[in-house]
């Protein structure tokens, strides 16, 4: 009877740690996390559409039943992982692979996550190199379906097909790319054939496609490390944060509103989102203007666009420039001590004692409103966060032996600050300045609708709202939408600042 | 307070630099007093004779061509080191200075000794206030011209009321500092006040009238020493629109932020706490996972778009509650408790989260376990305990920011509060409105940090023990 209840009792814990190497198993498998976010997305937002189609019917049941359709797909893809990685094999099967491929196209009814998994489910080996070039692909892929949309409005800006043609070129590039990926950067060092191709992606950065940009550096880092035992130090904090996957959402949606908002140049018409079209005053939703019109007849979903160049501008400007100014006074105080850090300190209280929202309030009620004086006043008030911030990081390692070592060289109080201080003590700042840029996005658009922050005929987000509050009872989409961009941007750089915060992290090394 | 007490406040405090200009300002003519006697005592009691007698003693001795051939020799080498060339009587000058300064050392901890050794102290400020304050008469005059001085004394008995009352001062400078930036940006704004609030038709007579009832047309210097006049006489002026006290204005319109900002307190470290506690112990469960998901989009959400989507379905679409602020309905209230609450409950679930999960792993909870505590004991008394620290600070930053008025909240639901007055008054502009508000929230922050550093060491036996050697 003992025995028997012994048996018992080993099976259950058998079994217990048999369920944890299996979730340390799932957990680490890179197709299993891609999938099972795509289904989960997909299938909320099938449920989403479901529920539209019941109300407004037509082209609602056919979104519905291609995001349901791709929701049963990804959804029994998971389980066959989950399944094959804790099975005996503990490989996914060549079948299972092939389920990836079909997950490929959703990408063309804006279901990026699907995408990432089908990229990320057929194939085996992945390295770094080959997640970018995915990352890459898709930013471009995206930005051509967000153009395609303006083919359904009655004109589309003249040169639009010369920015269809480029982004339609770089996505063939970004083939290329990827298939060149598979070839030469799987050893320890990219092939030397690899490097035209590099070139190709850091010119990327002139389309805002960011990810092909870190690819083209990634591999000119690696090609030119001299000490192949030694790992070079960014590419491995680089590597760490794509081994977070929200951390990556975040990063896609930046970098996508970036490129988009440099794409929007040219394959967006400046004048729809601006100029009056009492025709079509108010208008609901629909294939022409897919987030309607407001009370001018401007289109909503253009003004969003456009509005995601203003709101990135203001938020870096606004970030980075106190955070150079902050940043050095912060340096400093710590660095010199006693009197200087005393007086520097002092008045950074002053300046610490305003809250930010109110220091620009003064600030716009003595210059008036404008997006400059928006940012003036937005980055005052970041400052002494920011000097806090280096401040006590540089406390820290302005005591450690290689300072010491430096000083003793007879190196100057410059060069031991910017050359060796600083750098050693940017991780926390880094960190800092992209959560900053999403809660600098969120105070202009709360100053905006206040009436006092960018100026209001200028399509920003903020601006889209107050004007959408309005009509809150009638037309409840103008409001919608564009807090739904707030979120989704804020949230984007949060979740990145949060996987920035883990890869940087000390411990981890 | 015994009279001990009060010497050794007076020694201990005259031996800091900051603390002795305290003592002059606050209490002058006692210190004037003491340091008279001081003056007239040194150099004649009988350290001063100790001191006299072994300085011939050791003069006598071969000390002082020891200290000076050790100096010289120290001082070449550093040139050499350096590779520094300097004349022989660079070198020599600056050792004898090395030498002198070395002899004086020696000759004073000599004389402390022998002096030790008979009975005798050196005479300090500390020693003359002592013997001054022993006698009655001048006690009582004392107390009575410089009791300033006497009342901070009494702060400093106690540690925690000596450090408040450090932050305190330090408050005061700071705000008028904050006086003095806010006013410098709004002096050197472009904009003339008298057109904004007269129109652009008045004519030059009454813009030279407005200015002069305003004291605009007097220099910067006599204008912002008004601006601190105000801010000691806390009567912070009138506004230009209505002519109205600003402070009585603010104090109509602080009950209304207080309830606001009290019922959002409410909401958010009703939501906050537990879900924070439950995320940490059950880190990485799904539980975790989708409370730091809402936590982080609450973070994400601007307050007026939330606000704006309560209204759309609580109040638009069902009508279960009214869209704008009743001062008399209570049930107007809910949602922009809601609305606050989400925002700050955000930061401080990830607040309790983080915090709760590095003290987690310490040896100090394993022993709690070990010894069998129950559970629900170690969580809430032995980790949430120790991790209190950094929520508290965020709690307290939430609490101040929003007393100050959540000017983006109150105009959504149109609740009159001091944030939308401010807004709705730099419109104009209203500067000395602006102004008036920047410096009165500037004080409800500094107050609540305050607060908070204070309440740290009520709740952290660690920092109270720090506190005592303060």
């Amino acid at each position: 009877m003992a025995n028997k209840e012994m048996t018992k009792e080993m099976a259950q814990k058998q079994a217990l740690y048999q369920k944890k190497v299996n979730k340390r198993k799932l957990s680490g498998s890179l197709e299993y996390t891609t999938a099972r976010l795509g289904w989960q997305v997909t299938l909320a937002l099938g449920v989403y559409f479901l529920f539209n189609a019941l109300t407004k019917g037509g082209v609602w049941f056919a979104v519905a039943g291609v995001y349901l359709a791709g929701f049963a797909l990804d959804f029994i893809a998971t389980q066959r992982i989950i399944k094959e990685v804790t099975g005996d094999a503990g490989e996914i099967s060549a079948t299972t692979r092939k389920l990836g491929w079909l997950m490929l196209p959703f990408v063309f009814v804006g279901d990026f996550f699907m995408f990432i998994a089908g990229a990320m489910l057929i194939k085996k080996e992945k390295n770094m190199e080959y997640q970018l070039s995915v990352y890459s692909l898709l930013v471009t892929i995206f930005i051509l379906v967000v153009s395609a949309l303006n083919l359904f409005k009655e004109y589309v800006a003249d040169t639009f097909w010369l920015g269809m043609g480029l982004y339609g070129l770089y996505a063939v590039l970004n083939l290329v790319i990827m298939s060149a990926v598979n070839k030469y950067t799987f050893g320890k060092k990219p092939d030397k054939k690899f490097l035209p191709y590099a070139y190709i992606c850091i010119a990327g950065l002139a389309l805002g496609n960011v990810f092909s940009f870190l690819l083209g550096i990634i591999a000119l880092g690696k090609y030119y490390n001299k000490n192949e035992e030694v790992s070079v130090e960014w590419i491995d904090v680089i590597r760490r944060l794509f081994r977070n996957y929200m951390s990556c959402i975040g990063m896609f949606i930046v970098i996508f509103l970036l490129s988009v908002s440099i794409a929007s140049v040219l394959t967006f018409d400046y004048d729809i989102a601006i100029s009056n079209n009492f025709s079509v005053r108010l208008a609901a939703p629909s294939l022409m203007y897919p987030f309607g019109c407001d009370q001018f007849g401007r289109c909503v979903f253009t003004r969003i666009i456009f509005g995601a160049r203003i709101s990135l501008l203001v938020g870096m400007i606004s970030t980075l420039a106190p955070c150079i100014v902050g940043g050095m006074l912060g340096a400093v105080a710590a660095y010199y001590g006693g009197k200087v850090d005393n007086i520097i300190m002092r008045i950074l209280d002053v300046l610490n004692a305003v809250p930010s929202i109110l220091l620009a309030i003064a600030v716009i009620a003595a210059f008036g409103t404008s997006t400059t004086n928006l940012i003036l006043a937005l980055s005052i008030g970041g400052i002494p966060g920011y000097a806090r911030t280096m401040r006590a990081q540089v406390m820290g390692v302005a005591n450690q032996e290689f300072v010491e070592a430096a000083k003793a060289c007879g190196a100057k109080d410059g060069t031991i600050i910017f050359r060796h201080i600083i750098p050693n003590s940017l991780a926390p700042i880094i960190v800092r300045i992209t959560m900053g840029m999403g809660s600098a996005v969120l105070s202009t658009s709360s100053l905006s609708y206040l009436g006092i922050g960018v100026e209001a005929h200028v399509p920003e987000w903020g601006n889209i709202l107050k004007a959408g509050s309005t009509f809150l009872e009638t037309n409840p989409y103008i409001a919608i939408f564009p807090g739904l961009a707030i979120i989704i941007i804020v949230l984007a750089f949060n979740y990145f600042g949060d996987g920035l915060r883990d890869a940087l992290d000390p411990k981890l090394k | 307070m015994s009279i001990k007490k009060i010497k050794d406040t007076f020694a201990r405090m005259y031996r800091n630099s900051t603390y002795r200009l305290w003592l002059w300002v606050l209490g002058f003519f006692t210190v004037l007093v003491t340091f008279i006697k001081y003056k007239g005592m040194k150099g004649k009691d009988k350290f001063a004779s100790i001191k006299a007698d072994l300085r011939k003693e050791l003069e006598a001795t071969t000390l002082q061509d020891e200290l000076f051939a050790a100096a010289l020799m120290q001082v070449r080498k550093k040139n050499e080191y350096f590779n520094k060339t300097v004349s022989e009587a660079e070198t020599e000058k600056q050792a004898k200075e090395i030498a002198v300064k070395n002899f004086e050392t020696i000759l004073h901890d000599k004389a402390k000794i022998a002096a030790e050794m008979q009975g005798v102290n050196e005479v300090t400020m500390a020693a003359c206030f002592a013997e001054l304050i022993d006698n009655k008469a001048f006690l009582l005059f004392s107390l009575v011209l410089s009791f300033p001085m006497y009342i901070v004394m009494v702060l400093f008995q106690n540690p925690i009321s000596k450090y408040a009352t450090d932050r305190m001062v330090m408050m005061i400078f700071v705000l008028f500092g904050v006086v003095w930036l806010v006013f410098t940006i709004l002096y050197i704004s472009p904009m003339d006040p008298a057109l904004n609030i007269l129109g652009q038709t008045a004519t030059q007579e009454q813009v030279d009238q407005f200015n002069r009832i305003y004291g605009l047309d007097q220099p910067y210097l006599t204008q912002l020493l008004r601006q601190f006049r105000n801010l000691i006489t806390l009567d912070l002026g009138n506004s230009y629109q209505g002519n109205e006290r600003i402070i009585g204005a603010l104090a109509n319109k602080f009950p209304i932020t207080l309830e606001v900002t009290f019922w959002s307190m409410v909401v958010s470290l009703g939501i906050a706490i537990p879900a924070g506690i439950i995320s940490a112990i059950k880190q990485y469960s799904s539980f975790d996972y989708i409370a730091m998901f809402f936590a982080l989009l609450g973070l994400s959400i601007p307050n007026f778009w939330l606000g704006l989507m309560l209204i759309l379905s609580l109040s638009i679409k069902t009508g279960i509650l009214p869209a704008t602020y009743q001062p008399a309905n209570n049930l107007t209230l809910i949602m922009p408790a809601i609305v606050l609450g989400t925002g700050m409950s955000a930061s401080v679930a990830r607040m309790t989260r983080s915090s709760m999960l590095e003290v987690k792993n310490s040896d100090y909870i394993l022993t709690a376990r070990a010894k069998g505590l129950p559970e629900n004991k170690v969580v809430l008394k032995h980790i949430l305990g120790n991790a209190m620290i950094p929520i508290v600070t965020t709690i307290g930053a939430q609490f101040g920011g929003m007393l100050g008025g959540s000017s983006v909240t109150e105009k959504v639901f149109n609740i009159n509060g001091i944030g939308s007055y401010i807004v709705e008054r730099q419109y104009i502009p209203d500067i000395p409105v602006v102004l008036a508000g920047v410096v009165y929230i500037s004080f409800v922050v500094s107050i609540m940090n305050l607060v908070v550093d204070i309440l740290y060491a009520v709740i952290d036996p660690r920092i109270k023990s720090r506190m005592k050697n303060y």
